[in-house]
């Protein structure tokens, strides 16, 4: 009958959507594409406190509205993380690494819900999470958030986004001192339906 | 006939010294009632013999049931949080204004996690979950290196404490991960958070205030919890609203229990006054009845009280209604009365004493004997019953005649009313009484046919089916383990308490996985044993840090020189530390403690929701020391059971006593007055199972109670069987409506219970009342002893 679990509860505990009005943010709404179907590359370099040189890892990723994200990293070793609504799965060929269920763990619909907004640049959904500031020029712009909640705060203290028509660069500083610093490209949004292969995915 | 007009010296005696000890019992019942002396029994488990019953398993349902019985949770609906949240303030909102919050949870402070953390990081090399545990001791080093490489790189983890190094396979983030996970209940904006089936709610916990059974309490609650809803529902459409608790339960039975109160109890009290005015002219017969019943009940208490440790509910109520055969006297007497001049009631009433002697004697022969079943419930509803009895007689023989001093001519309904025996029919061998016969053959056998029991307590649930939806939907909503079925685990020492629960765990484990039970809640996974947290720190020392362990593989893989952290194992979590921290505050019930010169803890499940699944469950104690399952919904109904056959039992032999005592008093005629009253209580079974009633143990209640009256309806009648005599007939009439307005009533009850017992008297006294007078030997305008 009781919460039992404040620990993580605040660790991974949804915003509350007061009201955000930076002018800012609702600039680079106005810019951002959000198309139904977003495919892309990605190179990520991760700088772990305590390691000496950064860890760097491409790969390819899928953005599909209503159903999620599928992150493939190529390099160093092939793996895949999928997020939909109600889980996350981590495989390594056909070995599942991690799995974590939505029923079990109602947060994965947060977490998956989070990584979904950075990737797809919805400023909206983020609002609820952060606090926006930013700048922004003719051609690109760049958004510095900050967790509304002290709980989002104690895990991430900042995180970066910079694009144009698309979020090209998302900078997370986590609180233990761990960087990652995560670039995209070759992203596009055609054709709007996914791929007899790119639905397999998400199965 | 007539020998003195006036009270011998030894009535007037008998008269004072009842006063003098009526007096002392009504000052013992003040004692006992305003001085709070008098301890009130309600387990229904003190009911089994003593040899049956486990002190601990009754102490720690007693415990769970007190922790639970003031609590209610409350779930504020909404489709999207921000609306919940807004609908959820509201409502915490309206109860603050209240004035009496009623210890209200919701707004939680960002400071109870940080504790949480603070409290278990120290020991965060030495927990493990039975996942954990399991990957560790079977899977290969470079398979657990391979696997934290591949979370490492992933663009968002999941939630980890300090440095990577620190902990590679984030083995402290899971653990805590699965403690979370054992709730549903997030934290949103500071607020208790659910979010489930595609909703979110706001959860309230609110605590009744004062005494978990005060019934003013439980109604002062409601109201308030009224007005909160409302100001939560107005806050926008589509926002609902459930509340769930015992004290509602509580709430709504007493609700329910003054509601009938005020129907079927001023009905019956009304409609027994109106007959007896009607029937005598007078309001004294009315007083005198009750007096003696009350008197009886006073008497029964107090014998009872200074007899047992303590005063069971079910004795209260059983033991009152059986007190009510008393009735049957102080009618009688009055019904002798009509038409008798006033001074000649002491000679009437020594004329009629052999008769109620004898009618009094065959009721207490039935509760006598259940004084000698081995159950004390039985026991103490024996002696209670027998006592009030007794106490009631003595009371109509002793002081009647002082305090009945004026004249009671006949009325017109009861001179109609007793004349009415003329019309009855007497069985004799003719075709009119065959046919009667086949009737009932019929009756019985299609009856019989269907006639089953079924002594489930949960067929006495009485709470208003809303109250048990929004139960059922909270439970599911909430997934919250049930606290009816239970392991309840005993040692002699904490530490043998935590080790047998983690044998019971590794039991349990293979039933999670088939799907048995969804999940189980234990102390044990939160505060692991001594020897469990030694094994855990071990096995993470061997398989993360040792030589060619997991951190060996990871260096190699990612070619970064990480260092070995410091190994520093502290001192073990031990139960006091955990009993005095905060976050043992969700689990703390579940922790007994010392019990029993030992010590408890209880392990509850999660979705238990079929009765088989117990047949899997309940033999897991028997292989384990120190384990029981424990079931109190089945050990309640196979209390009922048992009590109900031995009740049946006792009733049959009841019978033979019965018709020995009247076989001494009527000889051959003696059958005459019991078969009506046999009779009857077999119709009414069969009526009841043709009715689709199962057999319950208020039914064979009601039937022992059938027993006690109808006979003395066989008894008055046989004393004077004429047919034209009017006294004996009217005082049965009045005694069969009195009974039937007070007991027969119930059967209008919403209280199962009571609608059972209820129903039985209904049929069985109507029955026994209209079977008797044809029951009467034929032919006899005069007094004739042997006719049979």
């Amino acid at each position: 009958m009781k919460h039992r679990a404040l620990i993580l509860a605040c660790l991974l505990s949804v915003g509350s959507a007061s009201t955000w009005a930076a002018d800012i943010a609702s600039s680079v709404k106005e810019r951002l594409l959000r198309p139904e179907v977003l495919r892309g590359e990605f190179e990520q370099s991760k700088q772990v406190n305590g390691f000496k040189k950064p860890l760097l890892s491409r790969g390819d990723f899928l953005v599909v509205n209503e159903r999620g994200v599928v992150w493939r990293t190529r390099e160093p070793f092939a793996s895949v993380l999928k997020l939909t609504r109600d889980e996350i799965v981590a495989t390594q060929g056909n070995d599942v690494a991690f799995k974590l269920n939505a029923s079990k763990e109602p947060s994965v619909r947060v977490i998956n819900g989070l990584l979904f907004s950075l990737l797809n640049g919805d400023v909206s959904k983020l609002g609820e999470h952060f606090k926006i500031e930013g700048e922004a020029n003719a051609k690109t712009w760049k958004l510095v958030l900050t967790s509304r909640q002290a709980a989002l705060a104690k895990l991430m203290s900042k995180v970066e986004l910079t694009g144009d028509q698309y979020v090209r660069r998302i900078d997370i500083d986590e609180t233990n001192g761990d960087k990652t610093s995560i670039r995209f490209s070759a992203q596009n949004s055609e054709p709007a339906k996914l791929s007899r292969e790119e639905a397999t995915r998400f199965d | 006939m007539i020998e003195r007009l006036h009270p011998s010296r030894l009535a007037r005696r008998l008269a004072l010294f009842w006063l003098l000890l009526v007096l002392a019992i009504v000052g013992h019942n003040l004692w006992l009632w305003l001085g709070q002396h008098i301890k009130i029994d309600t387990d229904v488990l003190a009911m089994l013999p003593q040899d049956e019953r486990n002190p601990a398993v009754q102490d720690a349902t007693r415990r769970l049931a007190d922790a639970a019985a003031r609590r209610i949770v409350v779930l504020v609906g909404a489709n999207d949080w921000p609306a919940a949240e807004k609908a959820g303030d509201a409502y915490a909102n309206s109860l603050r204004a209240s004035g009496q919050p009623l210890g209200l949870r919701y707004q939680v402070g960002e400071a109870t996690s940080e504790q949480w953390l603070n409290f278990f990081s120290p020991y965060r090399q030495q927990l493990l979950t039975s996942e954990q545990r399991q990957a560790l001791r079977e899977q290969p080093p470079a398979l657990l290196a391979q696997r934290a490489i591949e979370a490492l790189y992933r663009p968002m983890g999941m939630p980890r404490f300090g440095q990577w190094q620190d902990d590679p396979l984030n083995l402290f983030g899971s653990w805590l991960t699965a403690r979370a996970g054992e709730s549903k209940v997030r934290l949103n904006n500071g607020r208790l958070a659910l979010q489930a089936e595609g909703r979110h709610y706001a959860v309230l916990m609110l605590e009744q205030q004062g005494s978990a059974f005060s019934i003013a309490a439980q109604q002062a609650l409601l109201p308030q919890l009224d007005h909160a809803r409302t100001a939560a529902l107005a806050t926008g459409a589509g926002i609902e609203v459930l509340t769930v608790g015992i004290p509602l339960h509580a709430a709504a039975a007493a609700r329910q229990a003054e509601r009938e109160v005020h129907t079927i109890g001023i009905g019956s009290l009304i409609g027994i006054v109106v007959l007896t005015l009607f029937a005598f002219s007078a309001l004294r017969p009315r007083l005198l009845v009750t007096l003696s019943i009350g008197v009886g009940l006073l008497v029964a208490i107090s014998v009872c009280s200074l007899l047992f440790d303590g005063l069971h509910l079910i004795t209260l109520v059983f033991g009152a209604s059986l007190v009510g055969v008393a009735e049957n006297y102080g009618t009688n007497y009055f019904s002798g009365r009509l038409g008798r001049p006033a001074e000649q009631r002491w000679a009437m009433l020594r004329e009629q004493m052999p008769v109620m002697g004898l009618a009094m004697l065959t009721t207490v022969i039935g509760y006598a004997l259940l004084a000698l079943t081995p159950f004390p419930g039985l026991r103490q509803i024996a002696v209670f019953s027998a006592s009030g009895l007794l106490a009631a007689f003595v009371t109509v023989l002793w002081w009647f005649p002082y305090l009945d001093k004026g004249e009671m001519a006949y009325t017109r309904l009861s001179t109609w009313l007793g004349s009415r025996r003329a019309l009855w029919p007497t069985f004799q061998a003719n075709a009119y009484s065959g046919l009667v016969v086949l009737v009932i053959l019929g009756i019985l056998l299609a009856g019989g046919m269907r006639l089953q029991a079924n002594d489930d307590i949960r067929l006495l649930q009485n709470s208003p089916p809303d109250l048990i939806a929004q139960q059922l939907r909270v439970g599911k909503l909430l997934d919250l383990p049930g606290m009816a079925q239970f392991y309840l685990i005993q040692g002699r020492t904490e530490q043998e308490v935590l080790q047998r629960e983690e044998a019971l765990k590794a039991k349990l484990i293979p039933l999670v996985n088939q799907g048995v039970i969804s999940g189980y809640q234990a102390v044990s996974d939160w505060l692991p044993s001594e020897t469990r947290q030694e094994a855990d720190a071990a096995l993470i020392r061997q398989v993360v840090y040792g030589a060619n362990g997991v951190m060996s593989h990871i260096r190699s893989q990612i070619g970064e020189d990480l260092p070995q952290p410091v190994a520093d194992t502290p001192a073990p979590l031990t139960p006091r530390q955990w009993l005095a921290s905060p976050v043992s505050e969700p689990l703390r019930h579940q922790w007994l403690g010392s019990l029993e010169g030992g010590f408890a803890s209880v392990l509850v499940l999660r979705g238990l929701d079929h009765p088989t699944k117990q047949t899997k469950l309940a033999p897991l104690a028997a292989q384990l020391e120190g384990v029981h399952w424990v079931d109190k919904v089945g050990e309640v109904s196979s209390v009922m059971a048992r009590y109900r056959h031995l009740m049946a039992w006792v009733i049959a032999i009841s019978y033979l006593l019965v018709f020995m005592a009247l076989s001494y008093r009527f000889g051959k005629r003696a059958w005459r007055a019991l078969a009506p009253t046999a009779l009857a209580s077999v119709l009414t079974l069969a009526l009841l199972s043709l009715a689709g009633q199962p057999l319950q143990l208020f039914n064979v209640l009601a039937l022992l109670l059938i027993l006690g009256m109808g006979v003395d309806y066989g008894i008055f009648l046989l004393e004077q069987p004429q047919r034209e005599a009017i006294r004996p007939f009217l005082s049965i009439t009045l005694a069969a409506a009195s009974t039937l307005l007070a007991f027969g009533l119930l059967a209008l009850s919403a209280t199962p219970a009571l609608r059972a017992f209820g129903l039985t008297m209904l049929f069985g006294i109507g029955l026994a009342w209209l079977l008797t007078p044809a029951f009467m030997p034929p032919n006899t305008s005069t007094t004739g002893k042997d006719a049979a």
